[in-house]
């Protein structure tokens, strides 16, 4: 029986006990998220880029962005069949909201109610993108008005048992490391138990970095690998990766107008290109013989910004991409967003089961425990037999604990070993460290070898407890693959 | 060198003339320091900010030149002083001393994750006009937080600067913490601007100034220039002056070279004639005593007595006993202990946050913020502690000061009081007090910036921090869960607590010995200050009223045209020290 079959079944099993009282709801509520799908929030300190980024990530301009401080509500973006607004007020029962597109951009009226008393609004809207996954758009922690920084605290850290989000993406803004600030970005975990295993880090903004300079994606690159080895970082996210969130969200939603209007740029002798574009200002006010109003200019700079402006005409000139489909994908992957779409698929979207299961029955586990009925103790040590046994979790502790740095080895084993538990990914060609085409004789090869490494390892006398453990873990890893092999085949 | 220097160095060599003509040798000490001063004035202008605002690239742009390292990544963790020399040379300040480095090592010291121990920045001088006049940009770490440990430092440099360039990005408005290191950093320094940088590349730049320039206006009115580095050094590189003015650094510079580095100049020149004013009241006095003995032979035996009454008095002044003397030394025992008493009710309160936060969550969870949390709250309370310790200690000063003359300057009054011209010249009498306060003022604002050594205690807090909790107790035996895991976990975790809170107690008693004994060696030195300078007035005093005892003493027994003569040569003297005063004053305004 699987995990997720497994979770349903206590679950049922509960929502049975509990029937009749006010956690019957609540219950039932846990049983349908299981199927539904996986929801990812995405969080960080104010003006990150949070909605800029999941516009790209929905690939359309849904949340509204700009200079100032915009999402002040919690706003759940969801799969459905009807484009609609809810509001979940504080008080009182959902209501549906009126709310019109500006510029794609969806401007909700809410109606007569204060921002203050509204807890969430839930926007439905039929995206290709939201099949597969919830986002969660989030006001910033940090921000200027306690009143929205509580409910960021409250969808991260709630007061009751369940976790609304299963999985987290962190938005970084390039810092010191050893910064109070940049800790503080992560403060919301500290409570909900850090867990590498949901969470992973953007170092959003890259094009900043390097205030705009060609180069800046690769300095970004450069920067989200070291923060991906800090201690500090590694026991709080899988892996962070840079992106420039404005031209990932332009890359997406690009217009043949505007690459008409880059053309014009592109055009220019390289020289008098660099001269236009040594700043925002003389782009917008200088050489009226570019035959570009300022309006259509100052437009484009909010689009791509000036980096973006600059990446786009030289891709034009140099013609590494010539039609606005080319551009749109060689933006996405420039900006960081195809990267980072590969990430949240192969570590949330491949492992979304162990994650929903893990929400659940972390949720169950603390309502057994708050609320004792008769029959609720058969639940309770069915739920901690899950949580001690089932193989996809111990995975995720040993996993944590080599973030943690609790398990210790040569540093090619313990990479080895947090490659073969899925710490990289879930597809066994990624467990294996094989390219992504390898044939099934390949792998199931590889995989031999590497039980049989594994199981000496565990066996060995010498091999340090905290290691063997973790190597018995790895060993049934192996077999599941071969497990799984074998059935393919 | 301004107009008011070349003055002030035209008056100040007059002012060493006449101490070799009435032979002051000690009075001709100080005036010689103070030409030293104004043949070469150094003004540090300290250039602070965020991580990442772009301090380094202003330092750059300003001077033409790269001699900060601009790394997209790591930061600056060293600060570098960047001033006038007749050659490119870099050099390494450690603790031991000052070595000389080649100018491309440069980087490899003051970005992160390459310092040594026990150096302390990085000078690097070049030939350049607009340092020429003295001007020292400090480019430092950046700040991170109100409240870190950075901070603390920053601020502790401000507190010694003649200016201070705070610099933010045009990315966002200024942040609440950037905004509270404003106003703490203007509590401390009186020229302060913030510079907006950055603004080639955000196109809405000009609606972050206004933002920007709305938070100043209510929080910490100062001045607001939005600059461009990269136009700046493009601009120095094509040679391209509109471009030059396009990127905001000539009004940054004419700021740095007029308002700064003027005043600056205009301060040392103002000092420099405040001495020359003091040394020509000495010798007033001194020449109208004799005057007074000379023109009336009957007078005259009063003014000996008088002058050996002033004698006795200058001489209690100069001794142990004396009244400012006493101040001091009870005032610095005191404020020792008061000090000591602030910083360990502070450290206290530390300590009780702490343990609530330990009780509150996991240690094994927190620790890794727990750490620098810990840092920055306690760098946060020395710094207060600090700014009790900068303010009592002036008061201090000043309340010595006012002791000193209140004794002395009765002694001053009364050596002059047969002289009607003398009290004739209200104007004058005015200023005298005037020149008494500023130095009075002037000398605590020295001796405190001369006595705290401590502005790099902050960072060497930083290397104290060796705790660690240790292989952290939660092992991998829980990584394979069992049953009755929950009472294991209780278990581990009130160890970790114990642990934790045990780590915490070292280090805040590690800080509370290293500050303690710091603040206490900065009074030491600040008692050291003022003493010898107090001491040094009262000898000063008893030479020129020694001075003025032997010439009053001969005027009685000189002979009718002895007398006479003498009494003429007495006028003119004091004609020519009355001119130079007034030389003085004028300049004074």
């Amino acid at each position: 029986m699987s995990l997720l079959d497994r979770t349903r079944t206590v679950l049922d099993q509960a929502v049975d006990v509990y029937r009749g009282t006010e956690l019957g709801g609540r219950l039932a509520g846990m049983r349908e998220r299981l199927d539904a799908p996986l929801r990812v929030a995405l969080a960080g300190r104010v003006k990150a880029g949070k909605s800029t980024l999941l516009n790209a990530l929905v690939g359309e301009r849904l949340a509204p962005t700009g200079t100032g401080e915009c999402t002040r509500i919690v706003t759940w973006y969801q799969d459905g069949t009807a484009y609609q607004v809810r509001a979940l007020p504080l008080q009182g029962p959902p209501r549906p909201l009126r709310f019109t597109r500006e510029d794609g951009v969806i401007d909700v009226d809410l109606g007569g109610l204060a921002a203050e008393d509204v807890g969430q609004l839930v926007v439905t809207w039929p995206a290709r993108a939201l099949r597969t996954v919830t986002l969660i758009d989030t006001p910033g922690i940090g921000s200027l008005s306690e009143r929205t920084v509580a409910r960021t605290w409250d969808l991260l850290v709630p007061d009751d048992e369940e976790t609304p989000a299963d999985a987290v993406v962190y938005l970084l803004r390039h810092l010191h490391a050893g910064d109070v600030e940049f800790l503080r970005a992560f403060h919301d975990t500290e409570v909900a138990r850090p867990s590498p295993v949901n969470a992973i880090g953007v170092l959003s903004r890259a094009d900043e970095i390097g205030v705009g300079r060609l180069d800046s994606m690769a300095s970004a690159r450069r920067i989200a690998a070291r923060l991906g080895t800090d201690a500090n970082v590694r026991r709080l996210v899988q892996s962070v990766v840079p992106v420039a969130g404005l031209l990932a969200e332009t890359a997406v939603t690009l217009t043949e107008v505007e690459v008409a209007r880059l053309r014009r740029i592109a055009a220019l002798p390289v020289r008098e290109a660099e001269d236009l574009l040594l700043s925002a200002d003389r782009f917008v006010n200088t050489m009226p013989e570019v035959g570009l109003t300022t309006l259509e200019r100052e437009a484009l700079l909010g689009r791509f910004g000036l980096f973006g402006v600059r990446l786009t005409s030289t891709l034009l000139r140099r013609q590494v991409a010539t039609t606005a489909t080319g551009l749109s994908r060689e933006l996405a992957e420039r900006s960081g967003l195809t990267q980072l779409r590969e990430i949240i698929g192969s570590l949330f979207l491949e492992r979304r089961d162990v994650l929903k299961c893990r929400s659940a029955l972390l949720a169950l586990a603390e309502t057994t425990r708050a609320y004792v009925r008769p029959g609720g103790d058969a639940v309770a040590a069915e739920v901690e037999e899950l949580l001690a046994s089932a193989h996809p979790f111990n995975e995720l502790r040993v996993l944590s604990s080599l973030r943690a740095g609790w398990i210790t080895g040569r540093p090619d084993v313990t990479a080895e070993l947090e490659r073969l538990i899925g710490g990289a990914g879930g597809s066994p060609c990624e467990r294996l460290g094989l390219p992504p085409d390898a044939g099934p004789a390949d792998q199931a090869r590889t995989a031999a070898a590497a039980l049989e490494r594994w199981q000496r390892r565990a066996e060995n006398p010498l091999t340090r407890y905290e290691m063997s453990v973790a190597a018995t873990v790895a060993v049934r890893s192996c077999e599941g693959l071969l497990a799984r092999l074998e059935r393919t085949r | 060198m301004t107009e008011s220097a070349s003055q002030a160095v035209a008056l100040v060599d007059l002012g060493l003339q006449a101490c070799t003509a009435y032979d002051r040798p000690d009075a001709a000490a100080r005036l010689a320091a103070a030409r030293t001063a104004l043949a070469d004035p150094v003004t540090h202008v300290v250039v602070a900010g965020e991580f990442k605002q772009g301090k380094s690239s202003l330092v750059n742009a300003l001077v033409g030149a790269n001699v900060c390292t601009v790394d997209d990544d790591v930061a600056t963790a060293l600060p570098t002083y960047v001033r006038h020399g007749e050659k490119p040379e870099a050099i390494l300040l450690a603790d031991t001393g000052r070595d000389p480095i080649p100018l491309a090592d440069v980087g490899k010291y003051v970005v992160e994750g390459t310092r040594e121990a026990r150096v302390t920045g990085v000078e690097v001088r070049i030939p350049r006009k607009l340092l020429a006049g003295g001007l020292v940009l400090v480019d430092t770490p950046g700040v991170g937080g109100l409240s870190s440990p950075h901070a603390a430092a920053s601020l502790a440099a401000v507190s010694m600067a003649d200016a201070v360039i705070f610099v933010t990005g045009a990315a966002q408005e200024l942040t609440g913490s950037e905004v509270e290191f404003l106003r703490r950093a203007r509590a401390l320094c009186e020229v302060v601007i913030c510079v907006l940088t950055k603004t080639d590349f955000y196109p809405a730049w000009r609606r972050v100034r206004e933002l920007d320039e709305q938070h100043l206006a209510e929080h910490c009115p100062m001045p607001l220039l939005p600059v461009s580095s990269a136009l700046r050094s493009r601009a120095i590189k094509v040679n391209d002056a509109a471009l030059n003015a396009e990127s905001g650094f000539t009004e940054l510079v004419a700021f740095l070279t007029e308002r700064i580095g003027g005043s600056a100049a205009d301060r040392l020149a103002a000092g420099a004639v405040a001495e020359v004013a003091g040394l020509c009241d000495q010798l007033d006095a001194h020449f109208s005593a004799e005057r007074a003995a000379l023109a009336d032979p009957a007078a005259a035996q009063r003014v000996v007595a008088e002058l050996t009454a002033a004698k006795a008095q200058v001489e209690a002044l100069k001794s142990a006993a004396a009244k400012w003397n006493q101040t001091l030394t009870d005032g610095v025992s005191d404020l020792m202990a008061d000090i000591d008493h602030d910083l360990r009710t502070r450290v206290r309160a530390v300590l009780a946050e702490a343990d609530t936060e330990i009780e509150a969550a996991d240690p094994a969870d927190t620790w890794p913020e727990m750490e620098p949390w810990l840092r920055s709250r306690l760098a946060d309370e020395l710094l207060t502690n600090y700014d009790l310790l900068r303010v009592r200690a002036t008061e201090l000063s000043e309340r010595v000061g006012t002791h000193f003359l209140q004794a002395s300057g009765g002694l001053l009054e009364r050596l002059a009081v047969d002289d009607p011209a003398r009290l004739a010249t209200v104007d004058g009498f005015e200023h005298k007090i005037d020149l008494a306060r500023m130095r009075v003022a002037k000398q605590a604002m020295v001796a405190l910036k001369n006595a705290y050594g401590g502005a790099l205690m902050f960072i060497i807090l930083g290397s104290l921090v060796g705790v660690s909790l240790g292989p952290i107790g939660i092992g991998i035996g829980l990584v394979m869960g069992h049953r009755g895991l929950r009472e294991e976990k209780k278990r581990q975790l009130q160890r970790r607590r114990a642990e934790a809170r045990n780590a915490v107690r070292r280090y805040c008693d590690e800080v509370t010995f290293v500050a303690g004994k710091d603040s206490r060696d900065t009074l030491r030195r600040v008692q050291r200050q003022l003493r010898d300078h107090y001491s040094g007035l009262a000898e000063e005093l008893n030479r020129s009223n020694a001075q003025a005892l032997a010439s009053a003493s001969e005027a009685a027994t000189r002979g009718r045209s002895d007398r006479d003569q003498r009494l003429k040569d007495v006028d003119a003297e004091l004609a020519r020290v009355r001119r130079l005063r007034e030389r003085a004053l004028a300049v004074l305004g």
